[in-house]
């Protein structure tokens, strides 16, 4: 609790430094903050504390996944320094924005209680409204943060109604009652409520880009500042993820059957919109976003698994996801720049020649996010196989690996480009900082694959 | 331990490489590290230890490092062993970009190979399977001839698939353990796996196989790779990638699923076959000399399928011997079509011609390589081109017969190749070309040397063959019994 506090306080301080000229105290003191808030995350393992009613409870699935954002976090910062070194205005805005954000997403991982889930994506969503609207003389900035803000009102609308249909039948907003509730029906739920779950289920696929509710995130991926961008793919996606699981695993396991037959079908969908919608892009930020919607397909998987180690496999996936896909955006901007602000795959050709080992650490991030050992994309993928093989779902297993082949062969695309000679090389400067970045992140890809933490949450 | 060092001694040596840009200095290195690992091979070859090496790793699922070898395992990492020291060899005195990198990708391809060979837990033998792709896509994409970017994407796109299905089976087999669930092959080998699972299950697994091998119809990938590869990435493809897949269905398949086999053996055995017919076929249609090679490597290696798939002792010891001489035999003749190119700049028959009147030794060698290719009598070839089809005549004498078609089928368009190439006329645009130098004299002669002495002496192979069901699980055993059942 005092994590969230003391990241409430942070957005307020951080919007308050806007007023002081010199920005370039802006994001040490978002990361330093930010470290302390981990370092109270910490304090809180294991103690399980409630509040407000039992209306949050800050249990070690929340804690692992909020330490496991803020991280994530940090390293969207450390890049800031460098992204938003020729912005002259509103800088603390952005900073602060992410933060009122990052709090958002910390009640999403910890509610118990559904009004708690909404106040959670509204705190997370409105920044990110305004954030992807951050370049403001930019068309197809301005078209992705109206876009999301319509769909995401609508999605919202219709997350709303069903928490009041859900309620309307059952009369509680918390997850443990509604659970006994469902269960006295024994699998034959009343219309109300099964519409009204129904409902919330597609309130919460809509934020995690899962189809048929993905059509914002490629033009939405795509307009955004790609600082924003990468915030939305790591830990908007990772606060979905962790809301969606908890409402499943406090809410509503074991799943209705109708309810578990739409998940399927939108696990399979998913996947499928996902690996080939990537296959046909040419720009590298539509690309990556249709990649984010395919891995939305696997984490569903596991999901859907409802296996005791589920939720460890959702937090190992988020994860190394996050930490893969932090690095490769920054490369994407460093190659932007080199590249008259070009965004499409070509600009990445020739990077071998030019920078050998910005080309090698792509190459493994691409893998990690790819699946091929021995990286942890591959590891967590396996976790997920086997979470579903154990749980005898077979066929979906089979689909997804036939789209994970179609993920080999776009990932391996943009390998080839980076391979590939370019008639007159490019001049990329990389800022120590973000060398550091690439690096570490880079790394630690390869690390959690070769040691693989188990963490019992 | 011994294991263990020969298994990461080359990608050490690798890493060590890669500050160095000199290719005076890479080169000896690289070499130096494949000697020693052939000899310390060598050592394990004539004295078999019982040494295995294990290491907890992903406890939770259920995943150890653990090294371990028998009979069949020893032959393969001998030869890798063995042919890695010709290819490091076969990058001097010629001009590479990058060759540090490139010999770190060739000693990381290497260690790779080994671990498959080494490896006694499925996962990490998957972890290998894939680590021996990714070295090589970079040396094909790379290093690569024309068209490799089309090319080695397909290849790369090819070999993934039949992995990824090869995973799933191994997560099958995995949670169909006694829990706590494991990979180990050890549990693998002792699982009861319904008779109607098996059936489905042996093409999940297999197909990874086929793909590698590659069983016809899988194969598309393959000629135009080797056409385009670089003479050592097409002698590590085909030396020894291939068997990657033979012995990874023997490894997964026998053991495992002897029924799936059992019902699916002669579908496998008429597809190798048809393998065979068709890449023969194609073999004599080609005028690309490299080409021309590959299919013929493949038609050797559908015949290897095939009698891998009969399921006697005469066919797996064929097989084994076989292993060794292709290898051998089609990193020999890649070398010198590579020769053939740099000193006349095509391989196209056509252009060829009269070769034997300026360069008589090349020539001679090259057909002393050529009759190993098709298995002539003295040589390795015949030994386990003969057992082979032995064994395919116990299944059926028609399956023989077809079968024996790559000995005459081969003879036919291999010595009309070399006609074209060596013998005739001597063209006039050859008169400048010199005869082959002492560094090929260095690779071809000791690959030769395994050529006859195995044609003329297999025992040593056979011998290993037999001690070593002593020291570790007797892996042809599962076969035996499936026969067994067979006889009931």
């Amino acid at each position: 609790m005092s994590a969230l506090i003391f990241t409430i306080v942070l957005g307020i301080i951080v919007l308050y430094l806007g007023f002081i000229k010199n920005k370039a105290i802006l994001a040490p003191v978002a990361i330093a903050g930010l470290l302390i808030s981990l370092y109270l995350s910490f304090q809180d393992w294991g103690l399980g504390s409630k509040y407000f009613h039992d209306m949050i409870l800050f249990d070690n699935f929340s804690i692992a996944f909020n330490i496991s954002m803020l991280i994530i976090t940090i390293l969207i910062f450390i890049f800031g320094i460098d992204y938003y070194e020729d912005m002259k205005l509103h800088v603390a805005e952005q900073y602060a924005l992410m933060i009122f954000a990052l709090a958002g997403a910390f009640l999403m991982t910890s509610y118990s209680n559904l009004i708690m889930l909404f106040l959670g994506i509204e705190i997370l969503s409105i920044p990110l409204y305004v954030l992807a609207g951050g370049k403001k003389y930019s068309y197809r900035s301005n078209e992705a943060s109206f876009k999301y803000f319509m769909l995401g009102s609508f999605a919202t609308a219709i997350f709303l109604f069903g928490i009041a249909l859900v309620y309307g039948a059952s009369a509680t907003f918390y997850l443990p009652e509604i659970k006994t509730f469902i269960a006295q029906f024994h699998g034959h739920l009343p219309p109300m409520l099964l519409v009204g779950l129904l409902f919330i289920l597609i309130g919460v696929a809509f934020k995690v880009a899962a189809a048929p509710f993905h059509f914002w995130s490629p033009d939405v991926y795509e307009g955004a500042p790609t600082l924003v961008t990468a915030f939305m793919s790591t830990v908007v996606k990772t606060a979905g993820f962790a809301a969606f699981y908890r409402l499943l695993n406090m809410g509503l396991l074991p799943l209705p059957i109708p309810l578990e037959k739409a998940l399927w079908v939108m696990t399979a969908l998913t996947l499928f919109v996902g690996n080939l919608g990537a296959l046909k892009q040419t720009n590298f930020k539509r690309l990556l976003a249709y990649s984010s919607i395919s891995h939305s397909g696997f984490i569903m998987l596991a999901m859907l698994s409802q296996h005791g180690s589920s939720a460890s496999v959702l937090l190992y996936y988020t994860f190394v996801y996050s930490l893969a896909t932090v690095p490769v955006f920054i490369i994407f901007i460093l190659m932007k720049r080199a590249s008259e602000r070009h965004e499409e795959l070509f600009i990445f050709r020739g990077l071998f020649k030019t920078k050998p080992w910005i080309a090698v650490f792509m190459t493994i991030l691409l893998m990690s996010m790819a699946g091929i050992p021995p990286t942890s994309g591959f590891m967590a993928k396996y976790q997920v196989f086997v979470l579903s093989i154990s749980q005898g779902i077979l066929w979906i297993s089979i689909f997804a690996i036939l789209m994970a082949i179609i993920g080999i062969y776009y990932y391996f695309n943009v390998v080839r480009e980076v391979f590939t000679e370019r008639e007159q090389p490019s001049v990329i400067i990389v800022s120590k900082l973000n060398a550091a970045l690439i690096i570490v992140c880079s790394i630690a890809v390869v690390l959690l694959g070769i040691f693989v933490l188990n963490i019992p949450i | 331990m011994i294991l263990l060092i020969i298994l990461i001694l080359p990608i050490l040596t690798g890493l060590f490489l890669l500050p160095f840009r000199s290719a005076a200095v890479v080169r000896p290195i690289a070499l130096a590290a494949a000697v020693i690992n052939l000899l310390i091979t060598l050592t394990l070859v004539l004295s078999p230890l019982a040494t295995s090496y294990a290491l907890d790793w992903i406890s939770f699922l259920g995943i150890n490092f653990s090294l371990g070898y028998d009979g069949i395992s020893l032959i393969m990492i001998l030869l890798t062993n063995l042919l890695f020291p010709f290819i490091i060899l076969a990058g001097f005195n010629r001009t590479q970009r990058n060759v540090h990198i490139l010999n770190f990708l060739i000693l990381s391809t290497q260690s790779a190979l080994l671990g498959v060979f080494l490896a006694q837990n499925a996962f990490l033998f998957y972890v290998f399977w894939e680590l021996s792709l990714i070295p090589v896509y970079f040396i094909l994409l790379i290093w690569g001839g024309d068209g490799r970017k089309t090319i080695t994407f397909k290849f790369f796109i090819y070999t993934l698939t039949g992995s990824l299905f090869l995973l799933f089976g191994i997560i099958y087999l995995y949670q169909l353990t006694p829990g706590p669930h494991t990979t180990d092959f050890a549990a693998f080998n002792k699982l009861s796996i319904p008779a109607a699972t098996q059936i489905w299950l042996f093409w999940i697994l297999f197909i990874a196989f086929a793909i590698k091998m590659p069983v016809f119809p899988f194969h598309t990938w393959q000629p135009p790779t080797y056409n385009m590869a670089s003479t050592q990435g097409v002698m590590i493809l085909a030396g020894v990638m291939t068997k990657m897949g033979i012995y990874g269905a023997l490894r997964f398949l026998f053991p495992v699923i002897p029924q799936g086999v059992l019902y699916w053996q002669n579908t496998v055995i008429v597809l190798s076959l048809i393998g065979v017919i068709y890449a023969s076929l194609i073999a004599f249609r080609k005028s690309n000399l490299k080409m021309l090679i590959a299919f013929s490597s493949m038609a050797h290696i559908s015949l290897m399928v095939a009698a891998m798939f009969v399921l006697n002792t005469y066919a797996i010891q064929g097989l084994l011997i076989q292993t060794i001489s292709h290898g051998v035999t089609i990193a020999a003749l890649f070398y010198m079509v590579s020769l053939i190119k740099e000193k006349t700049g095509t391989i196209e028959l056509p252009q060829l011609g009269g070769l034997k009147l300026q360069a008589p030794k090349m020539a001679l060698l090259l057909l002393i390589v050529v009759l190993g290719s098709i298995a002539l009598p003295l040589t390795a070839g015949f030994v386990g081109e003969f057992l082979m089809i032995t064994g395919l005549f116990q299944q059926s004498i028609w399956f023989a017969a077809i079968g024996g078609l790559t000995m005459v089928l081969g003879a036919i368009y291999m010595l009309y190749a070399y006609q074209r190439a060596m013998l005739g006329e001597k063209k006039s645009v050859f008169n400048k070309i010199t005869d082959i130098h002492t560094l090929d004299y260095l690779i071809l002669i000791p690959l030769i040397v395994v050529i006859i002495g195995l044609g003329i002496y297999p025992q040593p192979i056979l011998n290993l063959f037999d001690q070593s069901i002593h020291i570790t699980q007797n892996l042809i055993k599962p076969v035996a019994e499936v026969v067994s059942t067979l006889a009931h």
